[in-house]
């Protein structure tokens, strides 16, 4: 990326897999409106019923999707690497709650990449939208995420670093109409990053803004009724500095290839392989054989439909 | 340990001759208690006074044909239906990957031990029939002190974590062979003093060929990191070096594979080779400092049970030298659970 290609073993391992899903035969795939309806919300409804769904995911990995969770739902999520960092456990979480049918509200980590090289994990809150288009087999349904940065503190020797960065995505969503095996995701984030360095005695060194225009995409492949695999990626800011030197921001090329798995209705399972290079930094780049630089990482998203378990036991919120 | 080493096989070896044994034969029936009535006017429990008329034994009633008593009966009909599990396809020859993925939610554990000291242990579990996760211990990663030294030791524990993803066999179109993307990555080891990481990243194709015989081809690409006082002589630092940098693509690049053949139903024959990184701390170049070196490894494998194997055979640490000095004979067990897969397919009805 560099040299401003695309990464020669990034693209072979998106093909493969796009190839490989390719000659996949069709998997039974719930019809888009199947999927769009919410859980029913009686007084006597089961706790299975309750649990069995649907529910619909507002994310790939770490990138936004066209849709939010639904009314009356919330979901959390975690991830974590113990491989990116020896010794240390890299995490990042999302906690979102459905805001009527079109919205949800989020705290979340965005990604981005620290001075220390990790794929750092940025607190933000946020809003997301789905653009309520009609949605048809075949018509991309279209989606909007803010995300509101929330400082984070890192420590290099006795400096003070505080990362920011706040986001807004704009992200469409196709399923592929008799293929419905396929679904394409693109977009674009537009981040406003911020790097501040304070010294012992709080005194600024120094501090850079930048706006940043950053091309995301991934797809998900739909391998069985329970499994996708979906690959993702992205460009992330990428925070840069060491002493004597001014701060600097660049942005560096996220990507992930693994799976989603609807263990149960209401979890589902992540997995999957990171890959990180720099791009325009002070640092050498890994080059395409510096895959020792890789990470593995493992997640989980659960739903908590909230709203049917209050009706079930209260009889509030009930349709 | 190598005393250990020779209790665990022997205990294994002990309960694979033990399961293999023919089933005893059936046992008689008891006396059926309310088979044979007792003649009138007397006591059936009380002893055998002197004057009484011997007693004829009665004959202890025969089962009939039809029901013959069984030892090992089989499970209730009130058990919940199960659906039938079919046999799994091990992700590994004996120290390389295949292409066969496990099953979703089905566990697999593996422990190892071999004469020249090495223990291992391996843990994974599928996930959503198309991937799978495990954590591993090691000792395929040797390291040496320069070059004059012409003993390699191994480094253990060696922690790695993997994760892999592919399509069965026959998934997309028959014949089809099972393929798999696999990604290996240790966590960082220290041992005398350095520090290094390895990283793997396979691409194999595993296919049948009728009932009894398999074929494992694939490629790996390696790369490896090490850091510490890599340079001889005094006032020297500490530097870190990576495979990626001192080696070509190519050099990264390594085929390996394994077949596997089944003679008996139970009873599998496997080879294979593979390849593991050495390092080298003083050896005079960098491109020394990190080296793959061919293992070769052939054993076989015995179904004790459909959740239990046991692996036995012989492993040449570095086949490219022919010294068979160094070769190991490994004992290996295997455990497989669908334990946690029967919980998930509860918890969804």
């Amino acid at each position: 990326m560099t040299d401003g290609r695309f990464p020669r073993t990034a693209a072979l391992v998106l093909l493969a897999s796009t190839g490989l899903a390719h000659a996949e035969e069709p998997a039974a795939v719930p019809p888009e409106a199947a999927t769009d309806a919410p859980t029913v919300r009686r007084r006597t409804s089961t706790l299975a019923e309750i649990y069995r769904g649907p529910f619909r995911s507002s994310r790939l990995f770490a990138m936004p999707t066209a849709d939010v969770v639904g009314a009356y739902v919330m979901t959390v999520s975690g991830e974590g690497s113990l491989l990116q960092q020896p010794g240390a456990l890299t995490s990042a979480g999302v906690l979102a709650i459905g805001f009527g049918d079109i919205a949800q509200l989020e705290y979340r980590h965005t990604s981005a990449i620290s001075v220390e090289g990790v794929t750092a994990p940025v607190p933000a809150v946020g809003v997301q939208l789905a653009i309520p288009l009609p949605r048809r087999p075949g018509i991309p349904a279209f989606g909007v995420a803010f995300r509101l940065g929330v400082p984070r503190d890192e420590q290099i020797d006795a400096f003070e670093l505080e990362e920011k960065v706040t986001d807004l995505y704009l992200v469409a969503r196709w399923r592929g109409g008799a293929a419905g095996w396929l679904t394409l995701h693109g977009g674009t984030r537009v981040s406003s990053a911020s790097l501040t360095v304070t010294d012992a005695m709080g005194l600024a060194i120094g501090t850079v803004e930048k706006r940043l225009v950053l091309p995301t995409g991934g797809l998900e492949l739909q391998m069985n009724d329970e499994a996708k695999l979906v690959a993702e990626a992205g460009l992330a800011p990428r925070f840069m500095w060491m002493p004597g030197a001014d701060p600097a921001i660049g942005y560096g090329l996220l990507a992930r290839l693994g799976l989603r798995w609807s263990v149960l209705p209401s979890v589902i399972f992540d997995g999957s392989i990171g890959y990180q290079q720099e791009v325009g930094t002070v640092e050498p780049p890994a080059g395409r054989g510096g895959i020792v630089q890789w990470d593995i990482r493992l997640g989980a998203e659960v739903f908590v439909p909230w709203g049917a378990l209050a009706c079930r036991a209260t009889g509030a919120f009930c349709d | 340990m190598k005393q250990l080493g020779r209790s665990l096989m022997l205990v294994v070896a002990t309960t694979a001759v033990a399961r293999a044994q023919p089933q005893p034969d059936v046992p008689t029936l008891p006396p059926d208690p309310g088979g044979a009535p007792a003649a009138p006017g007397t006591d059936p429990t009380a002893d055998p006074q002197p004057g009484d008329p011997p007693t004829v034994q009665a004959d202890p009633p025969v089962a009939p044909p039809e029901a013959p008593y069984d030892p090992y009966p089989a499970p209730s009909a009130s058990v919940p239906d199960e659906p039938p599990r079919p046999p799994i396809n091990m992700p590994e020859v004996l120290t390389t990957p295949t292409g066969f993925l496990l099953p979703a939610a089905v566990f697999y554990t593996k422990f190892g031990l071999d004469t020249g000291g090495g223990a291992t242990f391996d843990s994974r579990i599928g996930l959503g029939d198309v991937a799978e996760f495990g954590v591993a211990t090691t000792d395929a990663i040797r390291q040496r002190q320069d070059d004059s030294d012409e003993d390699s030791d191994r480094i253990q524990p060696y922690f790695t974590a993997s994760f892999r993803l592919g399509v069965g066999e026959d998934r997309l179109f028959k014949h089809q062979p099972a393929v798999a993307l696999g990604f290996r990555k240790s966590f960082e080891t220290k041992s005398e003093g350095y520090e290094s990481r390895i990283a793997e990243l396979t691409l194999v194709a595993s296919k049948h060929f009728g009932d009894k015989f398999a074929m494992h081809v694939g490629g790996a690409f390696w790369d490896a990191s090490l850091a510490g006082q890599l340079d001889s002589g005094d006032d020297v630092e500490d530097r870190s070096i990576t495979f990626h940098d001192v080696a070509t693509p190519k050099d990264q690049f390594r085929p390996f594979g394994g077949i596997q053949a089944r003679p008996l139903p139970r009873s599998l024959i496997l080879i294979d080779l593979g390849w593991a990184p050495e390092f080298c701390y003083q050896c005079a170049t960098d491109a020394r400092k990190i080296r793959l070196r061919p293992v070769l490894s052939w054993g076989v494998r015995y179904e004790v049970a459909s959740w239990m194997r046991i692996e036995s055979g012989v492993r040449v640490p570095d086949i490219g030298d022919a010294n068979l000095l160094n070769a190991q004979i490994f004992g290996q067990v295997s455990f497989t659970s669908w334990g946690l897969r029967r919980a998930i397919d509860r918890a969804k009805q």
